[in-house]
């Protein structure tokens, strides 16, 4: 074990990172034997693809939230209201496509900034924050809707272009986007100015404070950042299903804070891995897709992903136990 | 003069990096107060949590009542009659005096917390002790020295035995410790064995019986209190000069500029119409005893904390602090006394820290140019001998004295004019100690003006050009440090004000 | 001598304070919205509407106390919610497929409910998990249980009526063709209790002790971690009292629903003075900030603004909760 550990390849990639690696792959072998080899066919990834993008995009948010030693369980309704809104303001008012993207990630923004100010300037616990937001979130969506489901067009209609967001044909144009965002997001979370200031203060707030600089700013930014790519996320959750429900959305909160502390970031803010989240959020949508194909119900997941969370922050607790 | 109730014998403990206990021995008899004394740092607190269970010892041994014992916890010892009466004070804010005394130990009538009787029994308590608390009162409400004296009666509520006081007057007003030290020879009189840690020197000359001394970790020597004088027991108290002699005169020019001026300055209730001069070049001490408020006026004046009224001026223009950042804008940077709280973000590298405040300075484009973060972290780290492998070291890693270099790095980067210490070598082994007074005497003298604050009077001597002395949240003096003595910093330090 | 200190500890208190502090203010509160909404709507003031805020009332206000205990330790139980689905699902599927007597579902969904929270206060106490964290996945956990356990359908514990059904009588009883809302009667009692279980009792001074200073309480020889994990074991037995509120009032249950329910319960115990931060509240408190709750809930309805509305407020009415907190707070430090 230690030797791997000191081996000069995992250390620069980080040995939770590999261990990551290792699960994704064993668990696709496995959902592969379980269904008789049902499971490698592309249909099946490119529908774990599907539930990785928008997925992938709530954990990246939710990451620079959880840097800052915060946390944003208001995601999962967020998008959908991002979802419904814009998709409303599609249907019924016929806004063009172009400024509907831009409705949606505007209605994460402003998540974000509302969750940032209160977070940051009224020092509001982040959690009641969520959980305030996350009902705004949908009592607004319900409002807005009415209470309607919201279908956006098929890729046939007029204005179906936007799925290609997620593929073309069998290109999954989804995962080259995905992955660009998540470099951008880790180039801003280590090389910037702003990613150096959110993991500080993450770390010792007090300490950044006292060296001049304007952590409420920065702070309230990360949620900033959460809420952009929570509207973001909600472009690609429409483009793999169309169909949006005013009133629902939770159970991807989960999902997204597990695919983000499974890759190391964590829950006491001050470090985070953008790789890691990646890695992370494969291994949960795999696990959504294997379990389905396995043919038992999105109930399991629920449970699963409930388990994930608490082993992998526990974990996070007793590493930090051990260094003190 | 009664026989041994408790000895401790050859008990060593070591944290990693620091002997924090070497080879002490400790004895104390019923019926006498036993001063523990020594610098801060010498080890008298750990040596008393090593008693009481809250550390576990390397070796050597404790008899108490005649048998080694080994405490695995506070709660074993307060058991067996030993308790200490803490510095920081253990209270529970939200629930009443009596519910605190009797916390973990409630009398029950059925399943049901008798708290009239709890109430009873905690003003008896206070009646013994000649104290005026009302136990309904809610903790939180006290003054700090009620609190203390709660703290005391819980103590004592517990059959207590021998009773540790570890420097209870920080906190006290005059008339408190006149209180307290009635409830000490009160505490003699039927026979306990206590031990008082303090600092003060004329509280121990009038409160206890034998003085034992520690120095750096080790036992120095235990002596009878009526019978040496103050100088006998500072002889071994400090024991060795290893600091370069002690300031005889100011080293300021004459003509030095005023850098910053604070008139009337007013935050909170610790900091009362404080005003003063800083020139450049200048170490300018701030000695008081604890809770005088140096600290407080330290961050009202970086804007760490809100200021009710008050003008600040630096290099003669009025200036208007409302944050941190702004202090910083106007070239003042803080050290503060908690380096792991307010000084270092301890998960990040050297270098990261360094930059800290000035991180604008070493972007290229948006991003970090790490490679010129690095070379300006490398400058300092060999312009202050930090001692650390390489700069992508995390901060945590380094031993006190380097973080606390570390810390001064980050506002020398930032060029600032000003600079406050707060307690520089709090928490820092010896040897380190003189390089970071060397360290400070060199920025003066390269025309940085210095704000140090210490409680540790040698340090005061030995830095300071000017010393401003600070009693509960006023100032009360201003020495040249060629008129300052001890002895006319703790007058001012202990001046009663009306 | 001691008296005089008390007496200037009295001078030093407001009026407000004396006659119970926020308690008192939030009633005003209370009192005032229901004049409001009666004088905006005439349907308001009828007896059914008043009969319809109390059905709400039950469930939200037994949350809300069970909540108050954890939130007390200044740690939060996100679970209640989905929590009183799962146990209400459980013990109606034992009552209506596996023919189990109404008492011992009733008894099962309140084991369950205690269950849970002994996971919760394990995770939370034992594992040092953030209290959040740690209940938003039993959160998760128990919504997927019910629906794996009762297979999504909806469940109906049995009518009043029919047999079996006498439990619905707990909260509403008909008497010469009028409801009788006795629940309420029953929550007095219950609020009576639980404010001398936390004012009198062990449970209640340790739970409150954690929450000032968890480490002195330990150093005090106070087992910590139990009376830890029971404030969660206090908040799922409460849930699970929900549960069968909750059953007894509405016809069906359906699994996956719940969601959102644990923020009026910890808004109302937030806005009856408990305080986020640990170490102070009052049940009293509670039962009126969890009638704010109710009243805005069925009221605004009545003044023409549509029922989703009532979400946005609610998340709005917590945020100035918290804040009113943290600004009490701040005054207190200085």
């Amino acid at each position: 074990m230690e030797k791997i550990k000191q081996n000069p390849f995992v250390k620069k990639v980080g040995f939770n990172r590999v261990v990551l690696c290792f699960v994704l792959i064993l668990l696709y072998g496995f959902f592969c034997a379980m269904t008789q080899g049902e499971f490698a066919g592309i249909s099946r990834i490119l529908s774990a693809l599907n539930y990785a993008y928008f997925l992938g995009f709530l954990s990246l948010g939710v990451t620079f939230v959880i840097a800052t030693g915060g946390i944003d369980f208001s995601i999962g309704p967020v998008m959908f209201c991002c979802a419904l809104v814009s998709g409303f303001s599609l249907i019924t008012y016929g806004v063009p496509m172009p400024l509907v993207m831009v409705i949606s990630i505007l209605v994460g923004l402003c998540f974000g900034i509302f969750n940032g100010y209160l977070v940051a300037y009224w020092s509001v616990p982040s959690f009641i924050t969520s959980m305030a937001s996350m009902n705004i979130a949908k009592g607004l969506a319900s409002v807005f809707t009415k209470t309607q489901s919201v279908s956006w067009p098929q890729s046939s209609a007029e204005g179906g272009w936007y799925r290609y967001l997620v593929k073309m044909g069998d290109i999954p144009i989804g995962l080259f986007i995905f992955l660009v965002v998540a470099v951008v997001c880790a180039i801003i979370l280590n090389k910037t100015k702003m990613g150096r200031y959110i993991l500080s203060l993450g770390s010792n707030k007090e300490a950044v404070r006292l060296s001049g600089v304007n952590v409420k700013k920065w702070e309230m930014t990360a949620y900033i950042i959460c809420g952009v790519l929570v509207g973001i996320g909600a472009l690609f959750y429409v483009s793999a299903y169309t169909t949006v429900q005013p009133g629902y959305g939770d159970q991807y909160n989960n999902e997204a804070i597990a695919g983000c502390v499974m890759g190391g970031t964590s829950m006491a803010g001050g470090l985070a891995s953008i790789s890691g989240t990646v890695i992370g959020v494969f291994i949960i949508a795999l696990l959504q897709e294997g379990i389905l194909a396995l043919g038992f119900s999105k109930d399991y997941q629920l449970i699963i992903t409930g388990i994930i969370v608490i082993v992998a922050v526990f974990s996070d607790v007793v590493a930090r136990r051990r260094k003190n | 003069m009664g026989e041994v109730i408790l000895t401790m014998k050859d008990i060593d403990k070591s944290f990693p990096g620091v002997h924090a206990l070497d080879h002490v021995d400790l004895e104390v008899r019923k019926g006498e107060v036993l001063a523990l004394m020594g610098e801060n740092g010498a080890g008298k607190s750990t040596l008393m949590k090593v008693l009481t269970g809250i550390y576990k010892k390397d070796s050597g041994t404790i008899t108490y009542e005649g048998k080694e014992v080994e405490f695995a916890n506070t709660k074993e010892a307060q058991d067996a009659g030993i308790v200490i009466v803490h510095q920081e004070l253990n209270m529970l804010g939200h629930l009443t005096v009596a519910q605190n005394i009797f916390i973990g130990r409630e009398f029950k009538k059925g399943i049901r917390i008798d708290d009239k009787k709890m109430n009873d029994e905690a003003r008896k308590l206070f009646q013994r002790l000649n104290i005026d608390i009302d136990p309904r009162e809610t903790m939180s409400r006290l003054t700090v020295g009620k609190q203390q004296m709660c703290e005391i009666a819980k103590a004592i509520s517990h059959d207590a035995k021998v009773i540790v006081f570890d420097e209870p007057s920080a906190a006290l007003t005059e008339t408190e410790i006149q209180e307290l030290f009635k409830i000490i020879r009160d505490l003699r009189e039927k026979n306990m064995g206590i031990v008082y840690i303090s600092h003060r020197m004329d509280e121990i000359k009038v409160i206890t019986d034998r003085v034992t001394v520690m120095r750096d970790g080790t036992y120095v020597g235990t002596l009878i209190t009526k019978d040496s004088t103050k100088d006998d027991i500072i002889n071994m108290m400090v024991g060795r000069v290893i600091y370069e002699d002690p300031k005889t005169q100011s080293m300021v020019p004459k003509d030095a500029p005023v850098v910053l001026k604070v008139e009337n300055l007013n935050a909170g209730k610790m900091v009362q119409d404080v005003s003063f001069e800083l020139h450049k070049g200048e170490i300018l001490g701030f000695s008081g005893l604890m809770g005088a408020g140096r600290t407080e006026t330290a961050r009202a004046l970086f804007g760490a904390d809100p200021i009710d009224s008050g003008n600040i001026y630096i290099n003669g223009s009025k200036v208007t602090i409302n944050n941190p950042q702004d202090a910083v804008k106007n070239g003042i940077g803080y050290l503060s006394e908690d380096r792991k709280r307010y000084g270092i973000v301890v998960q990040k590298t050297v270098a990261e820290n360094t930059t800290m405040a000035t991180l604008e300075n070493y972007m290229s484009g948006i991003f970090i140019d790490k490679k010129k973060e690095k070379e300006v972290a490398e400058k300092y780290v060999e312009s202050l001998a930090t001692k650390t492998p390489d700069v992508d070291q995390l901060v945590v890693n380094l031993s006190g004295g380097n973080q606390q270099k570390v810390v001064i790095a980050k506002w020398l980067t930032r060029d600032c004019d000003i600079l406050i210490f707060d307690e520089p070598t709090r928490g820092i082994d010896v040897g380190a100690k003189s390089e970071i007074y060397k360290l400070m005497n060199k920025l003066a003298a390269d025309g940085k003006a210095i704000i140090m604050i210490s409680s540790e009077m040698t340090e005061i001597l030995r830095m300071s050009d000017r010393i401003v002395v600070m009693c509960e949240g006023r100032k009360t003096g201003e020495l040249d440090i060629s008129e300052a003595t001890q002895e006319n910093i703790m007058n001012l330090a202990t001046r009663e004000i009306e | 001598m001691a008296n005089n200190t008390t007496k200037t500890a009295g001078r030093n208190r407001s009026v407000i304070d004396r006659l119970g502090g926020q308690k008192f203010i939030v009633l005003l509160v209370v009192i005032a919205l229901f004049i409001f909404f009666c004088a905006l709507s005439p349907n308001f003031r009828k007896y059914t509407t008043f009969l319809s805020i109390l059905d709400y009332s039950y469930y939200i206000t037994l949350m809300a106390i069970g909540v108050a205990f954890p939130l007390m330790t200044a740690g939060v139980d996100l679970s209640i919610g989905t929590g009183l689905i799962c146990y209400s699902l459980v013990g109606g599927y034992l009552i209506t497929f596996q023919g189990w007597p109404t008492w011992a579902g009733i008894l099962a969904s309140i084991v369950f409910g205690m269950a849970i929270g002994v996971l919760n206060g394990c995770l939370v106490a034992l594992m040092d998990l953030p209290p959040f964290l740690a209940t938003l996945c039993t959160c998760m956990i128990t919504r997927g249980l019910g629906s794996i356990i009762v297979g999504r359908v909806g469940i109906s514990w049995p009518a009043a009526g029919t047999e079996g059904g006498w439990f619905r009588s707990i909260f509403k009883i008909q008497m010469n063709g009028m409801n009788i809302p006795i629940g309420f009667l029953w929550i007095i009692i219950i609020v009576i209790i639980m404010t001398f279980v936390l004012n009198h009792t062990k449970i209640g001074r340790y739970t409150l002790a954690i929450g000032s200073n968890k480490e002195a309480t330990r150093l005090s020889g106070v087992n910590v971690k139990f009376y830890h994990i029971f404030a969660y074991v206090i908040s799922g037995f409460f849930a699970g009292l929900a549960a069968i509120s909750y059953s007894a009032i509405f016809a069906t249950v359906q699994p996956g629903s719940g969601a959102g329910f644990e923020l009026e319960a910890i808004g109302g115990a937030i806005i009856g003075g408990v305080s986020m931060s640990g170490g102070a509240g009052s049940i009293t408190g509670t039962l009126a900030g969890v009638f704010v709750i109710c009243l805005l809930k069925t009221g605004l309805p009545f003044i023409g603004l549509a029922a989703n509305w009532q979400q946005i407020i609610t998340g709005l009415v917590l945020i100035a909760a918290v804040l009113v907190d943290i600004l009490k707070r701040k005054k207190d430090q200085a």
